[in-house]
């Protein structure tokens, strides 16, 4: 009887290679018994695999202790258990790209054959690159050293149903297999066999009952799996930089203080844009994929609105920065000037510091406490105000010498014209100076038929505001499609749903006075329909008139709200106004434009963006530092590679998320809404919105990795993820797990 | 019929299945079932099976596994399954229903270890706790045995003088994953073989009619009897199967025990599974160096074949029974049953349990030698031996 030991490792057909050697021979009419060693072990362990053939019945049921013959399929398995209790003389054949006589050293009593099946296998592509299957290849191996005719062991690989490859793989490593068959020192029998146990083993009652031994089995891993960060798609659109997914993770702990710290470090305005930003990152929330995006923006008015953060400089800086401007930009870059610790003073030509968020937008959407509050969070800070202070080209020379640095950020004064003829009269108004009269409570339109002309928010809020002061009618006229329409959608429906008609293709050309009511002054607003044509520098289509059909329209008043340019006459002729480049060239004061003024963005979320990056721009001109603006954004998390890359939805696993529709907020009755200038959302109650936030591409600690990490080598210390590698096996469960992609696979 | 280097697993799987469709004719195959190491391979081969009439139904747990084999016997399905280990001690409640249910089901068991400790190795324990259900109960060591003797137990259990659920059992890996030559019959062999099963006892629609229901302890005793007359005919009706398996496939299944060299031996060693090979091979040894020795083979363990046992060991003096299983507080199974089988008959008889190869422990020839020195200089019975464990040393706990 021949009995032949194999040691390989799982996955690589050990078990397999010994019914083929137990094959051929049972094609010669012998007795045969293949079997393997079973236990716990899974891909990658060290496993043995038994064959006996005899001419005689077999009549052993035991494991095989003393081998004539041991094959090892691994290379890195060459060590003493290959040679424990095998018979002197006996034959070792190994896998492996070296020669017999370089193991000839360590095995001075057997007969070393050595064959490269890792690379016959490759090629004749047995298996995958990382674990080639070696096995056919050493069939036809173990077949020579043994002395079978290559034809029977071909004909048990065709017999178990071999083919093709495996075929060639056999038939070359039978031809190639190197020999040494040199002089042995045979002494046989010489290597102890195992011995039966003596004395008692572990007791269950000592807690040691049946315990394998430790084995570090990270190091059959073929693969580790690490955690990385995307950006995710809210992060990445947001104008004002920030980190939409930390603050909603934070409000999903429930913990409203932390949201509202993270949303401080890049706006001081949440409870302002809350309520009236357009929420790009709505729009490009990948929750849309599933049942619709998350309402960042109500979770955005929540923090600011209930979370309370007591925020302190940094440290105390002696330059001093003056800021032109207080609309949202300047007072972004005095929030976070003041935070580093500079002296900064905020210089309004008007009576009141603000800007546009006080006169600019109504209080049904924007209340004045609402902006007070949040004005109040960065004086608090210790920046100065002078209000009624206009800044000239000489002023701002003179603020350059007595200044450290200069922002300007005057945002966009020049609101544009339409030559229509009746200027002048008091019916026909700018869509700015009447909601700053509104908001100065200076003016009311009762019974009026208004018109008003335009397709942004400024248009909305006019005929918005005009309708709860009392018009008759109001009709929005504007030259293209409600697509085209730069207003934020949701004011659009709103204004559709308090009674504001929209024409749209409609394009105003001449204001004529009609004969009077009786009452007041009547005129003739004449209209042209439009079509739309072709693609124009904004990436919309441009409307062309259709020829000969005009109609006029009936008022008693028209607003204007046709958009704003800004007004560069404070600087030196033909100086180019751009944000980030240094202004006044002559003097060595840094002065920069920021905010609308220089970007011509016309959001608020875009002036609190450029705010900050020129507020970190300073800081790293005046101190040398070098804070990038995301680190300035966001703290570091402990992730083992950043993916500088957006993270889309096809990316996540949506199916790993629950459906659960989002909610919108109520609104005060449509009567209210008509007659009063009370503020048209009523917030939302709890934080419950933001646990719909998927987190893409950010570990939001969900520790679906840990659950169902078969090997429990995964946890948590703190907000670190930690993987056990010892005994990482790299089965890629938790990369399969993980709904937000964050952890990948490395081969190693 | 094709030979072919298989493992047990697959030899057994083989046999349901064949048997199994053999049935297409008449009500068709049914199986529950649920996978657990050693058997899953057996899961393997029944599920890729495809049957004419039928279905294999996968299930949720070992006891649904019975249930779902159970409801299909009663409709006359030729019903099977497999299981092992603590999957069969969590079946368990079902497996001694189908057999007070008198349902002609066949399973095949894997012996393995109970646990804890966790061990997925041989050992008897598993099907020897089911011994009371009324079950019959054989055990193979090798894969033509457990493939052979699958096919004769529907045979047996099938037969309207039995209708007792059979349990064949193997030896995890040592037969379960050892690939040996097996003879594979051809379809049409053992169609043959296992005509259409006849329940008598069928669930019809058209014939309204509850199994199992209430009994008084009269009409339950009566039961009890019943189930015990059809234990005491299968020593019988199995010599009747044995003899149509041998005329069809041309091979003897075996007898319920198998001696070997017990004609004028002293000394005789009780052994099953894949134990009695070794020991067999240890015998001839030493029969030829002129001991008076031998063996005998249990196959049967239930109903136990008493009267079989003692004119076996007429010439003995001394038996040695190897128990692959413990019951706690007594010792070995087998070696309960042979000193009940020689009470009354051999009083003169010396009887010595060896506890050997638990929990999946390699019982080699050495083990065996030892053994066999110890049975034959002892002067009189003991205590149950734990074999490769020193004996007298107090737990240190």
């Amino acid at each position: 009887m021949i009995e032949i030991r194999i040691h390989g490792r799982g996955g690589q057909g050990g078990v397999t290679l010994a019914k083929l050697i137990a094959t051929s021979r049972f094609l010669q009419d012998l007795s045969v018994q293949a079997f393997g060693l079973y236990a716990a072990e899974r891909s990658g362990a060290p496993i043995q695999a038994f064959c006996r053939y005899s001419t005689e019945p077999i009549t052993n049921r035991n494991l095989i202790y003393e081998p004539d013959h041991v094959i090892v399929l691994d290379p890195t398995l060459v060590g003493p258990p290959i040679v424990a209790g095998l018979k002197a003389g006996g034959w070792i054949l190994i896998n492996s790209p070296q020669n017999p006589t370089d193991f000839a050293d360590r095995f001075p009593k057997n007969r070393i054959a050595t064959v490269d099946a890792t690379r016959i296998a490759r090629d004749n592509k047995l298996g995958t690159r990382s674990v080639p299957i070696v096995n056919t290849a050493l069939a036809g191996a173990a077949g020579r050293m043994l002395g079978f005719p290559l034809t029977e062991v071909l004909a048990a690989l065709e017999h178990l149903g071999f083919t093709g490859g495996n075929l060639s793989a056999a038939e070359r490593a039978y031809a190639d297999v190197q020999r040494l068959d040199a002089e042995i020192e045979a002494e046989a029998g010489d290597e102890a066999v195992a011995a039966p146990v003596a004395g008692r083993g572990p007791s269950i009652l000592r807690g040691a009952g049946g315990a394998l031994p430790a084995i570090k089995t990270g190091q059959w891993a073929t693969e580790q799996p690490h955690r990385r960060q995307f950006i995710p798609p809210c992060n990445h659109i947001c104008p004002a930089g920030n980190n939409v997914q930390g603050f909603l993770n934070a409000l999903a702990h429930d913990d409203t203080d932390g949201a509202l710290e993270i949303l401080l470090r890049t706006t001081p305005f949440p409870s302002i844009c809350g309520r009236a930003c357009p929420a790009p990152c709505m729009d490009s929330c990948n929750r849309i994929e599933i049942d619709g995006a998350v309402n960042v923006r109500q979770m955005e008015r929540y923090a600011g609105d209930h979370g309370n953060v007591t925020i302190e400089p940094q440290s105390s800086r002696d330059e001093r920065i003056a800021i032109v401007g207080s609309g949202p930009a300047g007072l972004t870059a005095a929030w976070h000037l003041a935070r580093f610790g500079y002296r900064v003073k905020v210089f309004e030509s008007g009576p009141e510091i603000g800007g546009l968020l006080r006169s600019g937008i109504p209080e049904f959407r924007l209340p004045e406490d609402t902006v007070a509050k949040e004005i109040d969070r960065i004086l608090g800070l210790g920046v100065d105000v002078e209000t009624n202070h206009s800044v000239d080209r000489q002023g701002l020379l003179e603020l350059a010498r007595n200044h450290d640095a200069v922002l300007v950020a005057t945002g966009l004064q020049e609101q544009r014209d339409l030559q229509l003829g009746m200027h002048g009269t008091a019916s026909v108004i700018q869509g700015l100076d009447f909601l700053d009269r509104v908001h100065r409570d200076d003016v009311r339109v009762d019974e009026e038929d208004v018109i008003v002309i335009g397709g942004g928010n400024t248009a909305m809020d006019a005929a918005r505001s005009a309708l709860r002061l009392g018009a008759a009618s109001v009709r929005v006229v504007y030259r293209r499609t409600l697509d085209e329409m730069p207003a934020i959608r949701e004011e659009i429906d709103e204004a559709f749903e308090e009674g504001v008609q929209i024409d749209f293709l409609t394009q105003p050309i001449a204001l004529n006075e009609a004969p009077s009511d009786g009452v007041r002054r009547y005129y003739r607003l004449t209209c042209q329909r439009m079509e739309l044509g072709e693609l124009d520098e904004s990436g919309r289509r441009s409307p062309v008139p259709i020829p000969g059909y005009d109609f006029d329209v009936p008022c008693h008043r028209v607003i204007l709200a046709l958009g704003q340019s800004p007004d560069v006459s404070v600087f030196p002729e033909g100086t180019e106004v751009r944000e980030g480049t240094q202004l006044l060239g002559l003097l060595e004061t840094p002065v920069f434009a920021i905010g609308d003024l220089a970007t011509r963005e016309g959001t608020v979320a875009g002036a609190i963006g450029s705010g900050r990056r020129s507020a970190v721009h300073i800081h790293n001109v005046l101190s040398g530092e070098h804070v990038m603006i995301t680190e300035h954004a966001e703290a570091a998390r402990d992730v083992d590679v950043w993916c500088d890359e957006v993270i889309r939805a096809d990316a996540l696993k949506l199916h790993l998320f629950e459906r659960q529709a989002g909610v919108e907020g109520g609104s005060i009755s449509l009567a209210e809404r008509r007659s009063t200038f009370d503020e048209v959302h009523m917030g939302l109650e709890d934080t419950a919105e933001a646990a719909r936030c998927l987190s893409c591409g950010v570990c939001n600690e969900c520790d679906a990795c840990i659950t169902y990490c078969p090997e429990g080598v995964l946890k948590r210390v703190g907000h670190e993820l930690v993987f056990d590698y010892a005994y990482c096996k790299g089965c890629g469960v938790c990369v399969a797990e993980c709904p937000r992609n964050v952890i990948f696979m490395s081969h190693l | 019929m094709s030979l072919q280097v298989v493992t047990g697993n697959h030899a057994a799987g083989y046999a349901l299945s064949v048997a199994a469709e053999a049935n297409r004719t008449g009500r068709g195959a049914a199986c529950g079932i649920y996978p657990i190491t050693p058997q899953t391979e057996i899961v393997e081969y029944v599920a890729r099976f495809p049957f004419t009439k039928g279905r294999v139904v996968p299930v949720e747990s070992e006891h649904s596994a019975m249930a779902v084999t159970m409801g299909a016997s009663m409709n006359g399905a030729r019903a099977f399954t497999a299981s092992s280990a603590n999957g069969l001690a969590y079946m368990a409640e079902n497996i001694m229903v189908a057999g007070f249910y008198r349902l002609p089901i066949v399973m095949v068991a894997v012996n393995r270890t109970l646990g804890p400790p966790w061990n997925i190795w041989v050992d008897q324990g598993d099907t020897l706790m089911l011994r009371d259900f009324a079950w019959t109960q054989f055990y193979c060591e090798d894969n033509q045995e457990i493939l052979d003797t699958t096919l004769l137990a529907f045979r047996l259990a099938e037969d309207p003088r039995i209708l007792l659920p059979a349990l064949t059992c193997m030896d995890a890996f040592i037969v379960s994953h050892t690939q040996m030559g097996t003879s594979l019959p051809e379809q049409s062999d053992v169609d043959r073989f296992l005509p259409d099963l006849d329940l008598p006892h069928r669930m019809k629609p058209e014939e309204a009619k509850t199994l199992g229901g209430l009994a008084w302890p009269h009409e339950g005793l009566s039961m009890r009897l019943e189930i015990d007359d059809a234990m005491n005919r299968v020593p019988e009706v199995y010599q009747e199967c044995r003899g149509e398996f041998m005329e069809v496939f041309g091979r003897d299944p075996g007898d319920v025990i198998q001696a070997f060299d017990t004609d004028d031996a002293e000394t005789v060693v009780i052994a099953s599974g894949t134990m009695a090979t070794t020991v067999r091979e240890v015998v001839r040894a030493r029969r030829e160096s002129g001991e008076r020795i031998g063996l005998i083979k249990m196959k049967m363990f239930r109903p136990f074949p008493e009267a079989a046992l003692r004119e076996a060991c007429e010439s003995a003096k001394r038996i040695a029974v190897l128990d692959r299983n413990y019951a706690a507080g007594m010792g070995g199974i087998f070696w309960q049953d042979t000193r009940a089988a020689f009470q009354g008959h051999r009083n003169d008889l010396m009887i010595q349990n060896y506890l050997t190869g638990l929990c999946g422990g390699d019982v080699t020839p050495t083990v065996i030698e030892d053994i066999l020195t110890d049975v034959q200089t002892r002067e009189a019975a003991g205590e149950p031996a734990w074999i490769g464990i020193a004996a007298g040393e107090e737990l240190n706990a």
